[in-house]
């Protein structure tokens, strides 16, 4: 697994601050959770690659674990590094390094999934929603602007339901106000989004007895388990195999909810 | 007759041989086989493994880094695995892998050093040691014996003492004159010196009022530190007789080039390995088309600065 160059097929606004990125890329074997390095120019500022998730694999072959000729990874503009990729036009090159990461795992045919994102932590949870096809999604954002990629969602015929801060779509705050209705003790739970809802989705989870899993996302050197930047504290459950910390790029991103130390998150 | 055409790129540097003077910064490289998927281990001079301690350690708490302007700042706090569990499951990784290893080593007491450099002295595969007197991130030790020419001085005579290997000892920037420094632990010892470490530094969140890294400062590296560098390597060349390994921010051949002229004998690649997994290799390939287009050898640019 080498760094590639690879070409950028489309880069495309899907609102003011949010873009499309398709790559064309022959990659190796992608599951649903998997992260992808992006280093967004040859410059020395910024230095480091960033990490995405995967949105896509674009002409999917694959029940799990997919093969296809490119991804499509959706993000938000927020920094210099994010701010230069949305400059990039079809044709031209970004390195890539991936994928990374260990993804979500198959749930059992017999269990109800409820699939909960907040934010830009729908990516991942798209890819995977899109290869299981079964299951519910509740979808929290500010307001109905951030809900973009809802309709992605609808077109898998998945239950979808909103929670928006404004309540300018569906339920009026957090999407975590959802989740105890939604699901049963034997139900499984994804979870990806800002850290507050994970912790509040998995105090809900254990509540409930329902398995739950979250992928998290650190700031990230490498992406490949070396630099240790992306340590996250780990519960005293996981400190029985001489794990305090727990990496987000080579551990995770996804981890059982209870591995993770909510209180120091 | 005809002699046998030498390596141009290889390099002794204090009785470790190096194919070529390439070799990767401690901290950035894991333990070598991480990087196996991604770069062939036996094209580089050597690696530098992470810094290991007597006991495992589990690092500092979250964030732990933030880029910065050409670079990154850290603070890890050592975490590793520490010493048994680096020969037992880490160092066997490396088997057939034809590249000097380079064990890096702490303690928070001298006492501690000694009990590291005495468990790695007869371990197969270990080509030489590296003393970290100098990371800013732990609270003890460290950087008291990486500022203090005295206690550097006693960890790096006490480790000689208890290894047969060659020593390296490795060098804060964060004092005032680091040629003091480096005639220090030249007196008492060593086989070589590393330069430099990273550079204090500290990022605040303005929105926050608060510190960006959960420590509130961390070590500065990468290409924003290399004129620093530079600096330091060719100041201490001037000042020791001992080789001396150069580092900081280096993000090409170039860059590793510049070190070399200024007066290393070889180089170690950093934070570039997190940008790109290859990159020191990429980085020997291009010393050896640099080598060969002006007819020279490493050794012979080694130190060939002319100034004035």
């Amino acid at each position: 697994m080498q760094e590639q160059r690879v070409e950028i097929l489309y880069n495309e606004p899907v609102s003011s601050r949010y873009f499309r990125l398709g790559l064309k890329w022959k990659t190796s074997v992608i599951v649903p959770g998997h992260f992808v390095m992006l280093r967004v120019s040859d410059g020395l500022d910024p230095l480091l690659r960033r990490p995405f998730g995967v949105y896509k694999v674009l002409n999917a072959k694959g029940r799990d674990k997919l093969k296809g000729d490119g991804i499509e990874l959706i993000y938000q503009v927020v920094g210099k590094g994010t701010g230069i990729l949305s400059g990039k036009t079809p044709g031209e090159v970004l390195s890539v390094l991936g994928p990374l990461g260990n993804g979500f795992p198959v749930p059992h045919p017999s269990q109800d999934i409820v699939m909960i994102a907040g934010g830009m932590g729908i990516v991942p949870l798209y890819l995977f929603a899109s290869t299981i096809k079964r299951g519910s999604l509740l979808f929290g954002a500010r307001g109905k602007a951030q809900t973009l990629v809802a309709k992605d969602f609808k077109a898998l015929g998945l239950k979808v339901r909103f929670a928006t801060e404004d309540g300018s779509l569906g339920h009026k705050g957090y999407v975590t106000d959802l989740l105890s209705g939604a699901i049963t003790p034997g139900t499984i739970v994804y979870a990806c989004g800002p850290a507050p809802m994970l912790k509040k989705a998995a105090e809900i989870c254990a509540k409930e007895g329902a398995q739950c899993y979250v992928s998290l996302e650190r700031a990230m050197a490498c992406g490949i388990g070396v630099c240790l930047g992306c340590a996250v504290k780990a519960s005293a459950h996981n400190e029985r195999e001489n794990k305090n910390y727990v990496m987000v790029c080579s551990d995770g991103p996804v981890f059982e909810s209870a591995l993770i130390d909510w209180d120091r998150i | 007759m005809k002699k046998t055409k030498e390596n141009p790129l290889a390099i002794v540097v204090a009785g470790i041989r190096l194919k070529n003077p390439v070799m990767t910064a401690s901290g950035t490289f894991g333990y070598g086989s991480e990087f196996m998927p991604y770069t062939d281990l036996s094209k580089l001079g050597g690696i530098v493994v992470k810094g290991l301690s007597l006991k495992p350690r589990q690092g500092n708490p979250s964030p732990r880094i933030v880029e910065t302007p050409c670079g990154m700042l850290n603070a890890i706090g050592l975490q590793n695995v520490g010493v048994e569990a680096f020969i037992t499951d880490k160092l066997p990784k490396l088997k057939g892998v034809d590249t000097a290893v380079v064990a890096n080593i702490f303690g928070e007491t001298v006492d501690e050093y000694i009990e590291v450099a005495k468990r790695l002295d007869d371990t197969e595969g270990v080509s030489a040691l590296e003393i970290n007197i100098s990371c800013p991130n732990v609270k003890k030790g460290g950087i008291v014996f990486g500022t203090d020419p005295f206690e550097a001085a006693r960890v790096v005579s006490a480790v000689k003492k208890a290894t047969r290997l060659p020593v390296i000892t490795k060098l804060s920037p964060n004092v005032t004159d680091i040629r003091v420094m480096a005639k220090a632990v030249e007196d008492a010892g060593t086989d070589a010196v590393s330069l430099i470490n990273t550079i204090t530094g500290m990022v605040i969140d303005i929105e926050k009022r608060r510190p960006v890294l959960a420590t509130s400062t961390g070590g500065l590296s990468g290409p924003a530190i290399r004129p620093i560098a530079v600096r330091m390597v060719w100041q201490v060349s001037q000042a020791v007789r001992v080789p001396i390994i150069g580092m900081g921010g280096i993000m090409s051949a170039k860059d590793a080039l510049e070190f070399i002229i200024a007066g290393a004998s070889a180089v170690q690649v950093g934070t570039a390995n997190f940008v790109d997994p290859d990159i020191s290799v990429k980085v020997v390939s291009g010393i050896a088309e640099y080598v060969e287009r002006h007819g020279t050898t490493v050794k012979d640019l080694v130190g060939s600065l002319t100034t004035g």
